[in-house]
């Protein structure tokens, strides 16, 4: 579904992304992983469209996103999600993820229909007319993932959306993760919290200084020495 | 040959007086982030200040400037503390209009107060010309070109070459870091934008002999002065004279071959191409214009 | 992140006090027969209107133009001029002008839409000084300083009234038009779209949103909307000039009305006009134009450093505190 083809990027005197290659079939939930600054945000922004990248390319069902927009990537059904949460603040949620369903095509009164649907899914709903900017991050990061939902996407990317939650809605979210998995959704996720990211991906990605390190099912990456050293520091226990 | 040197040489003149402003006002939103639309009455301000110290006491601007400039220095330091600092960090509205308003009051509160009238300042430099290879320059023009230069200059020494300089500098780049290492960043915008107003008023009083004096002349200066300093690229010091003294010479060039308005009309024209093209303009910094806040 | 605007929803209240406004502005010739107060409040229908086209774009959409004076001279010279030297009527020349308007603004905002804050501003700023420039020097056109002198010739059918009322309704229908298209724009997918874009275009974006479509429909509406403006302001005045349409001052004006009032709300510009423009007005009369400026200075710098969503926000907390103040009253009596 998703095909990142020898991806580079380079800032002023930094290579953040590094030949990056790998594919995303529909259906996976395929995690990616590394240590800070090993460039996953950056290779969210390509796939996503904000960055373009130096050489390499994006196809997604086949086709070349070289030279699309972030826009017109999300309307071909990539849905995103910001580590560093980006509320439209002003707006209330519910605003905020009508947003989301109005570029699917809907008018303003089907489009609040299916943004008050997804709010009541996430377990939104009582903060339906709250002014975004002034939710505690854990909802922000919630509203994050509404609001992509609401676009009706075929590969949601997930950035970081478990940072700072308790357990029990680290459990909560990655029971969502599944069930959508279960209705069709593809998903490609960051994540620190490496626990949960074994427990629900089917695949798994090491990146680091830019390069994919190693790619696997979550049993052989845990395994592997490599990751070991560069990103667990010692061995974890398998969840 | 002789009116091609002539022409460059008025520009290059009046392209000096254009740097002093336009350093300030770069400077300003280099480090504070903050476009100052009242940058030219400052200017206004200093040649009401030369005009009444001349017709009352009899004081010459070339020493009333010493008199003047601490003043607006202190009027800067005003004008940062109840207005500048509060808008920093603020939406963009606030940002650009809070020294908008400021800009609207400080000429009227001139208006109101010394009413329309054209005044002028006459002295030993107003009339008077002195001749290098045949091309004859204004004593005034050349005494505040001096001044102009030696101030762009002694603030480039200041800010590469100073430790004080160098904080001014951090803080430009970035505002966080430099707190974080320990900068008085207030202390630093304070300082930046009292400097700068300060020169503005200077510049005012400089040329207050060979100048026109009304509440608006600020504002017949402002646009040329933001043109300059988007050119350089805005923040750039060098930028800032650089772009000056070629816009002072276009200026002249194109008035003279074109006439006034389609002289002015032409280098607007560039100026709208160098936003779209070349936001960041010829000095400056790739990715400013986008970063904005 | 500049204003906030609560909710995008409107309470169905909103349509009973629309009407009944509508209603009260029908009413007012009948009232006020005195002159100066008529031409007065026409004046201020203008006004309201600029600044609701302003806010189209600056509001909704965060784009802060220092050059719509440009597109209310298009307006205003755009009818005179087919009026004078073509006969048609400015019924029809008003559409001319937006739609001339319309064009300029939309391809201002194909060059200006990547850029942010003050470089926005700056490049709408010289975009503004060249028409006038433009303006006062092709003066085969525009007659140049000398200016535009709408002679009275044929009544109402070509926008020019013998008395003022006539002239207030030209002026109603004309706010009419601007706060009708202000409020679809609101309520519409676009309304959304400009207002997500204003609050993280990054995240807009990836949701979807055309950054260049939204923002140049919105600079071409807001654009077309001063024209109209424009062209109404010149029949009513009957005499243009660079000065009274293109001037610098005149696009700070514009902005200046609607920030008091308050951006990004449709209602904000209104109020804005209904404050600034008789404000300004008396303190003319009064103590002259230079205080009256040094007021309208002070008012800006207070209102964005104190007060950055407008006399509106204060107006709805009034409305807020009233009606809690009526529910608590209605507990008690029962």
């Amino acid at each position: 579904m998703l095909e990142v083809r020898a991806v580079t990027v380079d800032f002023v005197g930094l290579r953040a992304v590094d030949h990056a290659s790998f594919t995303v079939e529909k259906g996976q939930i395929v995690g990616l992983i590394g240590p800070n600054g090993a460039g996953k945000t950056t290779l969210f922004n390509v796939v996503s469209g904000l960055v373009r990248p130096s050489s390499g390319s994006v196809m997604f069902e086949g086709k070349d996103l070289s030279h699309l927009g972030p826009a017109d990537r999300n309307r071909m059904g990539i849905g995103r999600t910001f580590q560093v949460v980006k509320p439209f603040g002003g707006l209330t949620v519910l605003d905020n993820v009508m947003v989301g369903a109005l570029t699917r095509g809907q008018g303003p009164a089907e489009a609040r229909e299916t943004a008050r649907v997804t709010l009541k899914r996430l377990g939104l709903e009582r903060f339906t007319d709250t002014v975004a900017h002034s939710l505690p991050l854990a909802l922000r990061k919630r509203l994050e993932v509404a609001r992509a939902l609401a676009t009706g996407p075929k590969l949601m990317l997930l950035d970081e959306i478990m940072g700072g939650l308790n357990p029990t809605e680290v459990n909560e979210t990655l029971s969502l993760v599944q069930e959508l998995n279960a209705e069709g959704l593809t998903f490609l996720v960051i994540e620190h919290n490496m626990n949960a990211i074994m427990r629900i991906a089917e695949k798994v990605l090491v990146l680091n200084q830019g390069a994919v390190l190693i790619e696997g099912p979550p049993a052989v990456v845990t395994r592997d020495a490599q990751v070991i050293s560069v990103y667990l520091g010692e061995p974890i226990e398998s969840a | 040959m002789q009116l091609v040197l002539q022409i460059v040489a008025n520009g290059l003149l009046i392209g000096g007086l254009y740097a002093l402003l336009a350093v300030g006002l770069t400077l300003i939103f280099g480090v504070l982030r903050v476009v100052n639309f009242a940058h030219a009455e400052f200017m206004m301000l200093g040649m009401y200040g030369a005009y009444w110290l001349w017709a009352i006491f009899g004081l010459d601007p070339y020493v009333s400037v010493f008199l003047i400039t601490p003043v607006i220095f202190l009027l800067g330091v005003a004008v940062d503390r109840v207005i500048i600092q509060r808008s920093i960090g603020k939406p963009d509205v606030t940002v650009v209009f809070a020294t908008l308003g400021l800009s609207i009051l400080l000429q009227n509160a001139a208006l109101t107060l010394w009413q329309a009238d054209i005044r002028s300042v006459s002295t030993f430099a107003s009339g008077s010309v002195f001749v290098v290879g045949g091309v004859r320059l204004s004593v005034a023009m050349s005494v505040s070109f001096a001044a102009a230069m030696l101030f762009a200059l002694g603030l480039w020494f200041f800010l590469t070459r100073t430790m004080y300089g160098k904080a001014i500098q951090a803080v430009a780049q970035n505002r966080r870091a430099a707190a974080l290492m320990g900068i008085d960043v207030k202390r630093v915008y304070l300082f930046t934008y009292s400097v700068a107003v300060a020169a503005a008023g200077a510049m005012g009083v400089l040329v207050a002999p060979i100048f026109t004096i009304f509440p608006r002349v600020g504002q017949t200066h402002i646009v040329t002065i933001f043109v300059i300093v988007v050119l350089g690229g805005l923040g750039s010091v060098p930028g800032a004279v650089v772009a000056a003294l070629l816009v002072g010479i276009i200026r002249a060039g194109a008035g003279f071959l074109l006439g006034t308005a389609w002289g002015e009309l032409s280098y607007f024209a560039v100026f709208l191409l160098v936003l779209v093209v070349r936001p960041q303009g010829f000095f400056g910094r790739r990715g400013a214009e986008v970063y904005g806040g | 992140m500049p204003i906030k605007s609560a909710s995008l929803t409107s309470p169905s209240g909103q349509r009973i006090a629309f009407a009944v406004a509508l209603v009260l502005l029908l009413c007012v010739p009948l009232v006020i027969r005195d002159i100066y107060w008529l031409d007065l409040g026409i004046t201020v229908l203008i006004w309201a209107s600029l600044a609701t086209a302003w806010n189209i774009s600056a509001g909704f959409a965060g784009g802060l133009s220092l050059g719509h004076a440009a597109f209310f001279g298009v307006g205003a010279y755009t009818s005179s001029l087919l009026f004078l030297r073509l006969g048609i009527t400015p019924w029809i020349g008003v559409f001319v002008g937006a739609l001339l308007a319309g064009a300029l603004g939309a391809l201002l905002g194909v060059i200006t839409f990547r850029l942010k804050g003050p470089f926005f501003v700056l490049a709408t700023l010289a975009f503004g000084i060249v028409v006038h420039i433009v303006n006062v020097n092709w003066r085969d056109l525009t007659r140049g300083a000398a200016g535009l002198l709408l002679p009275f010739r044929g009544g109402p059918q070509n926008m020019l009234f013998p008395n003022l009322w006539a002239y207030w309704y030209t002026g109603l229908g004309l706010l009419v038009l601007t706060v009708g298209i202000s409020i679809a724009i609101e309520r519409s997918r676009l309304g959304y779209y400009l207002v997500a874009l204003r609050e993280d275009e990054d995240a807009a974006r990836s949701l979807g949103v055309r950054v260049v479509r939204s923002k140049v429909v919105a600079a071409a509406l807001s654009a077309a909307l001063a024209a109209c403006a424009g062209a109404v302001y010149a029949t009513f005045i009957q005499y243009i000039d660079p000065d009274s349409t293109t001037q610098f001052e005149l696009s700070v004006q514009i902005a200046l009305v609607a920030i008091v009032g308050g951006m990004g709300t449709t209602l904000g510009p209104v109020l804005g006009a209904a404050i600034v423009i008789p404000l300004g007005e008396i303190l003319r009369a009064r103590v002259g134009g230079g205080p009256a400026l040094v007021v309208y200075g002070f008012l800006l710098m207070v209102i964005v450093l104190a007060a950055p969503n407008g006399a509106i926000a204060g107006v709805r907390l009034i409305g807020r505190r009233l009606r809690r103040l009526m529910d608590s009253g209605r507990k008690a009596d029962a």
